[in-house]
């Protein structure tokens, strides 16, 4: 199923006189295509959360319209949306088993005793705890209390899955099984799932289209190495990749980025103030390379090494560049020289912070 | 009052103190001191030292000084409850107990519970086994219509915005009433003043049913043809539902309480879950809502039955101090206190075993059944 959203803005009132009214959304338009598994990736408290639930029906939004295909389901409720949605705590009902909580949706559906079994039984092999089905929720661990919720969430079919930070009670190894659970159970029913992260990795690796918000504003949506190579602004390179990018003050003029006094690159962009940004992987090392950094140390990683650095423009106090293993770098000069890949390197305005190049 | 002759005096008692504490301290210490000093002499680390009596008994006071804490609390638990209890299963026993007499009791066996049980007591009025009857149907029809009634007041009031703490006192207003006085103004709810067929003497809730049609009843006197007999126990209805609904009304405002605060502290979370899974408001109450403040619940019931089987002002203010017509709507305890008035003591002791006795089993019987439901 399509979801269309339309400037979705959604406003909590303030607290008390003082306060003042947060916009939890604002003005969010973006189309999720049928069957394709979206990411909604921003930092914690950017209104992610808040957008899954004005999808899911439990939050109303303050403007703004949501369709399911052509239907417009903004003032539906939420048991009549056919979504399932796994929450950020799981919410399984303590008092029932696993199989109740499996099969607590179908008996609203005024489905068979024996056949709201059966689906629940296949919904428990989709996550595979069928042999859990007679514990207590408070008798599973955290990822089996995660797969119980998704099994509910699935078992009555819904026309939309939605998930929000559903890896995030989950230790570092079972994060990486699961988010990998995921994409297969997704892949194996088809179904459009919108998921809700504030882990950029874990978005890059599982999405189809990743949707990046800041302050409850959408700031980019596309496929994901789409938005690694072309972000819109300093925020979202700045969010995505892992070591981040480093940040330098510059300035372009006559057709050159300088950072400090080194012409680092040619570029067409007209002479003003920018941020520079340096994706890791876009230094190559040169000992008569146009730029210089003062070495800190190197770390070895075995596929390749990171080259720790300092730089007296840049933003962060290291400056991390990334170089295969294979090249042999004199750690004993206290300054090592790179030139750039022009595809890894952004120019962004120094004010509006907006993407030049 | 800040004569220097009292300060000196308090002073003193200070130093006093402060000496003892000292020296109590000094006791310790030196025996550290000696310990300390045995094993330098010896080099080597002492295991098994024999411990003179004092230091044993010190030693005791320092591990188990917790009794010392609680010593005060005990003393008045035995003095006013511990003894009475013992006192009153001993006096259970002793036949044609008189305080007054110079050997208290003729004989000892069970010849008092015999009688209490078989009615055979030689007072008129109602028997053990009708006090029994009434306590139980009152407590049992009551405590689960009231704690039902508290929940769905309970789930109104928390789903409400407005006006939800006015509301929330006006219910809890109840509660600080006196039994008695509620139990007059009950009383005139009920009643018909004046003659059979005048209707503009009624009380409200005779008024109410002329709404219907329904022929004012005087509830509070019941009378021949509002009564059932099954053998000898006689139930007059219209006072049994006087009392029944006096004791839902009641036991309203504190189970609201309770259970307000208990849907309060609910996961909001659960309710979001089961909307997206579709269940309706009903479901949502009975499936979800119910099992998750049953702890609450059954606290509810279990000292709702307690209480129950105990109540007695609440008759006495309905019925006055003859409950009834002949102690007829006599409660477990109107019973005990009635032959303790009446200098019968034998049947107030055992009766009040019994009635020790018979609240231990339904609290057990309680306890087995709401342990399946309320854990999770
Ligand atoms: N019920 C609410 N009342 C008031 N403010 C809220 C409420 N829910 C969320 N917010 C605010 O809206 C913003 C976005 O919240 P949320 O969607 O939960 O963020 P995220 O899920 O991205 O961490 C936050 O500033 C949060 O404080
Ligand atoms: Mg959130």
């Amino acid at each position: 199923m399509k979801i269309t959203i339309q400037n979705l803005t959604k406003k909590f009132p303030a607290r008390n006189k003082k306060g003042k009214e947060v916009v939890a959304v604002d003005n969010m338009s973006i189309e999720i295509p049928s069957g394709k598994l979206v990411g909604l990736l921003g930092p914690s408290g950017c209104g992610k959360s808040t957008s899954l639930f004005m999808i899911s029906g439990l939050e109303s939004p303050t403007s703004g319209k949501i369709f399911f295909d052509d239907q417009d389901v903004t003032t539906l409720a939420a048991e009549r949306r056919g979504v399932g949605l796994v929450f950020q705590n799981y919410a399984l009902y303590p008092h029932m088993t696993v199989e109740g909580n499996i099969m607590f949706p179908l008996t609203n559906m005024r489905l068979p005793k024996e056949e709201a079994k059966q689906r629940a039984l296949e919904a428990a092999q989709l996550v595979q705890i069928e042999d859990l089905m007679q514990r207590k929720p408070s008798e599973l661990s955290g990822g089996q209390q995660q797969r119980v919720a998704i099994a509910r969430a699935l078992v009555k079919m819904p026309n939309v899955l939605l998930l929000d930070e559903p890896l995030s009670n989950l230790d570092a190894r079972l994060r990486l099984q699961t988010r990998e659970e995921i994409k297969r159970i997704q892949r194996e029913t088809g179904i459009t799932t919108v998921f809700v992260t504030h882990d950029q990795e874990e978005a890059m690796s599982i999405c189809d289209i990743m949707v990046v918000m800041k302050l409850g504003v959408v700031q980019q949506v596309g496929a994901p190495q789409a938005i690694y190579d072309n972000p819109t602004n300093l925020f979202v390179a700045n969010f995505l990749g892992t070591p981040p990018i480093n940040i330098f003050e510059g300035e372009v003029k006559s057709g050159k980025i300088y950072i400090g006094d080194e012409a680092v690159l040619d570029t067409e962009v007209p002479d003003q103030k920018v941020y520079v940004g340096i994706r890791p992987e876009g230094f190559i090392y040169d000992e008569n390379g146009a730029f210089s950094l003062n070495l800190d140390h190197i770390e070895v990683m075995g596929r390749d090494k990171t080259i720790v650095t300092a730089h007296g423009k840049s933003q962060k106090p290291t400056v991390r560049s990334i170089i295969d293993s294979d090249i042999y770098v004199n750690d004993q000069s206290p300054v090592v020289k790179f030139n750039l890949k022009p595809n890894k390197v952004f120019l962004f305005n120094a004010e509006t912070e907006e993407r030049i190049r | 009052m800040a004569n220097p002759e009292n300060k000196n005096f308090f002073a003193k008692i200070g130093e006093k103190c402060k000496a003892l504490w000292e020296s109590f301290l000094a006791l310790f210490k030196k025996k550290e001191a000696q310990e300390v000093a045995a094993e330098t002499q010896s080099g080597e680390v002492f295991v098994g030292k024999e411990l003179t009596a004092k230091e044993k008994f010190l030693r005791f006071l320092k591990a188990e000084q917790g009794w010392l804490f609680v010593t005060p609390a005990l003393i008045l638990l035995a003095v006013f409850t511990f003894y009475p209890i013992v006192n009153a299963f001993i006096r259970a026993f002793q036949e044609n107990y008189n305080p007054l007499s110079p050997t208290k009791y003729t004989g000892i066996g069970f010849e008092n519970f015999v009688r209490v049980l078989k009615g055979d007591t030689g007072t008129g009025g109602a028997t053990f086994l009708q006090c029994l009857v009434n306590t139980t149907i009152f407590t049992f029809v009551s405590v689960p219509l009231s704690t039902l009634l508290a929940l769905l007041i309970s789930v109104a009031l928390n789903s409400i915005k407005a006006l939800q703490k006015a509301y929330q006192t006006i219910l809890f207003l109840p509660y600080l009433t006196n039994s008695l006085a509620m139990g007059a103004v009950f009383a005139t709810f009920f009643t018909i003043v004046g003659t059979k067929n005048s209707t503009d003497t009624v009380g409200l809730v005779n008024i109410a049913l002329g709404w219907f049609g329904i022929e004012p009843i005087d509830w509070m006197k019941g009378g021949k043809g509002f009564v059932w007999t099954i053998g000898q126990i006689r139930i007059p209805w219209t006072k049994y539902v006087v009392v029944i609904v006096y004791e839902i009304w009641s036991g309203l405002p504190f189970k609201i309480l309770i259970l307000f605060s208990a849907l309060q502290s609910v996961n909001k979370q659960y309710y979001d879950a089961a909307k997206i899974d579709g269940a309706s408001k009903s479901k949502t109450l009975w499936k979800i809502t119910t099992p998750l403040i049953m702890p609450m619940i059954s606290y509810l019931l279990i000292t709702g039955i307690m209480g129950g089987m105990k109540q007695y002002t609440s008759i006495v203010g309905l019925f006055g101090e003859q409950m009834g017509i002949d102690y007829d709507m006599g409660t477990m305890v109107g019973y005990i206190y009635r032959y303790i008035s009446n200098g019968q003591m034998g049947y107030a002791f055992a009766g009040s075993l019994l009635l020790f006795v018979i609240i231990m089993i339904f609290t057990v019987i309680n306890l087995q059944a709401s342990k399946k439901k309320v854990t999770y």
